[in-house]
């Protein structure tokens, strides 16, 4: 079995006003696995999510990348790991947002290379260039030098999926990225995330687009209350005898 | 009195008036940013200390601390005040006063900022410091020019308040001519130059407002 690069044990997640939106929630990811997450509206998956990229603080359990600890519980505190090792850790993941959240005063070409160069001290040449790469990997070449507000929602999302990728991500999460667009455009994001899997980028996807993640996924992975209901192949989840997965993707497929 | 005489003291006024114009956005712009962060500081004592700073700045007349300034050496440290003290605290006075009132446009700026930048540039690995001054502040200064151009041109009619302390800014000259010669005239011709001045804030701003607008 390839290496483990994630591993989440025990998750919990409670947030101000009591809600467990997150119960116990546990998932590992091996090197060039694709898995996607899905479950209804407040199931907890987007906030599995930001838990596991550590937008959001953690109630309780661990969260581990590469074999080091990044967040994790000790008697009823959260702890951290040192500076240094954070550092290599959030280098280790990417994250693709359902906004996009490109930075509107940088142009395609300086949202892409900007990190690279300021965080990881990438040479500006060596940055352009791998920008370069990714723009032509993605279909975007000849968009290099414009503005994120004149590019549609689909271009605006390939190129925050060039942003994440500059940085070498061994990891790339995806929240929803398809949510905030129409057919047409979902069909030209997805088709660069099918491509992506077929390279072998270990990828987690919080997704409402059954029909994809049943072709792209090694593994689904369906919740619901803040916790993980069913887990499997496509296949296996797609043919399950649960009451409630059935009924969930059967309303979405018919 | 010649009116070509009139003009020349007058304009040895306007310099005084764009001194402490100029000096006033100098100093008050990056106090004001200061002011803001820390209105919206998580350490609870210095917010709510800043919180009683604006309440004061903009709850009492600019006059009033202008005269409070002025004074406040001798009455609180029992420091003679000498006649050069005058411009020192007419630039104090505004300062402080402005930055109040630009904090506010700040806060509401940066507070407009979605968490999204924040959070994709946290993903990204920047630090928090390097988002605010490479992603956040240019975001912040496109959104709040029209605020801030409001500001700056009711800050060139407000130097005129400066001849309760006497200093020789345009308005006091003007009083002074006016009075003198027993004739409206001087206060007219002020009145026009506060209005040119204001004129060519606001198209200078405008440009501004225009240069800024290559993103959306």
């Amino acid at each position: 079995m390839a290496e483990v690069l994630l591993e989440i044990k025990n998750l919990r997640k409670v947030f101000e006003d009591n809600a467990e939106v997150l119960k116990d929630f546990n998932l590992s990811v091996h090197k060039g696995e694709v898995v996607s997450i899905i479950g209804p509206s407040g199931s907890g998956k987007t906030t599995a999510l930001r838990c596991a990229t550590m937008l959001t603080p953690i109630s309780g359990g661990s969260v581990t990348y590469i074999g080091k600890k990044a967040v994790w519980e000790e008697n009823g505190k959260i702890c951290y790991a040192p500076k240094a090792q954070m550092k290599e850790i959030k280098k280790s993941f990417g994250l693709v947002f359902q906004n996009f959240n490109l930075f509107p005063h940088y142009t395609v070409m300086q949202n892409i290379i900007d990190a690279p160069i300021h965080v990881d001290k990438v040479p500006k040449e060596e940055a352009k260039k791998r920008a370069l790469e990714l723009l032509d990997r993605l279909g975007l070449k000849d968009k290099a030098d414009f503005y994120p507000f004149r590019l549609s929602g689909g271009q605006q999302q390939r190129v925050s999926i060039a942003r994440a990728l500059a940085l070498q991500p061994k990891v790339l999460f995806f929240d929803e990225p398809t949510s905030a667009l129409d057919p047409e455009l979902t069909a030209e994001v997805l088709k660069v995330i099918k491509q992506l899997a077929s390279e072998h980028m270990t990828m987690i996807i919080v997704t409402h687009e059954m029909q994809f993640a049943r072709e792209v996924s090694d593994r689904i992975i369906f919740m619901e209350h803040g916790v993980v209901q069913a887990e499997g192949s496509p296949d296996e989840l797609f043919n399950s005898d649960n009451a409630r997965l059935k009924e969930f993707v059967g309303k979405l497929t018919c | 009195m010649a009116t070509s005489t009139m003009f020349s003291q007058l304009a040895g006024g306007m310099i005084v008036s764009i001194e402490i114009f100029i000096l006033t956005l100098v100093f008050s712009l990056p106090l004001g940013l200061l002011v803001a962060l820390g209105r919206m500081s998580k350490i609870k004592v210095l917010s709510g200390a800043i919180k009683v700073y604006i309440a004061i700045m903009r709850g009492t007349p600019l006059m009033l601390q202008l005269i409070v300034v002025y004074f406040a050496p001798y009455y609180v440290f029992g420091i003679a005040i000498s006649a050069s003290f005058r411009f020192t605290a007419v630039i104090i006075a505004f300062s402080i006063n402005y930055a109040a009132y630009f904090a506010e446009i700040f806060r509401a700026g940066i507070q407009s900022i979605g968490a999204g930048q924040w959070e994709a540039a946290q993903i990204l690995g920047y630090t928090k410091t390097q988002t605010f001054f490479k992603i956040i502040l240019v975001q912040v200064i496109q959104r709040i020019i029209p605020p801030v151009t409001n500001e700056t041109i009711t800050l060139v009619k407000d130097t005129s308040l400066s001849f309760v302390l006497s200093v020789a800014e345009m308005f006091t000259i003007a009083k002074q001519i006016g009075a003198r010669e027993a004739s409206i005239m001087p206060l007219m011709a002020a009145g026009l130059f506060y209005f040119v001045f204001n004129y060519i804030v606001a198209f200078g701003m405008d440009f501004f407002e225009k240069k800024m607008s290559y993103f959306r």
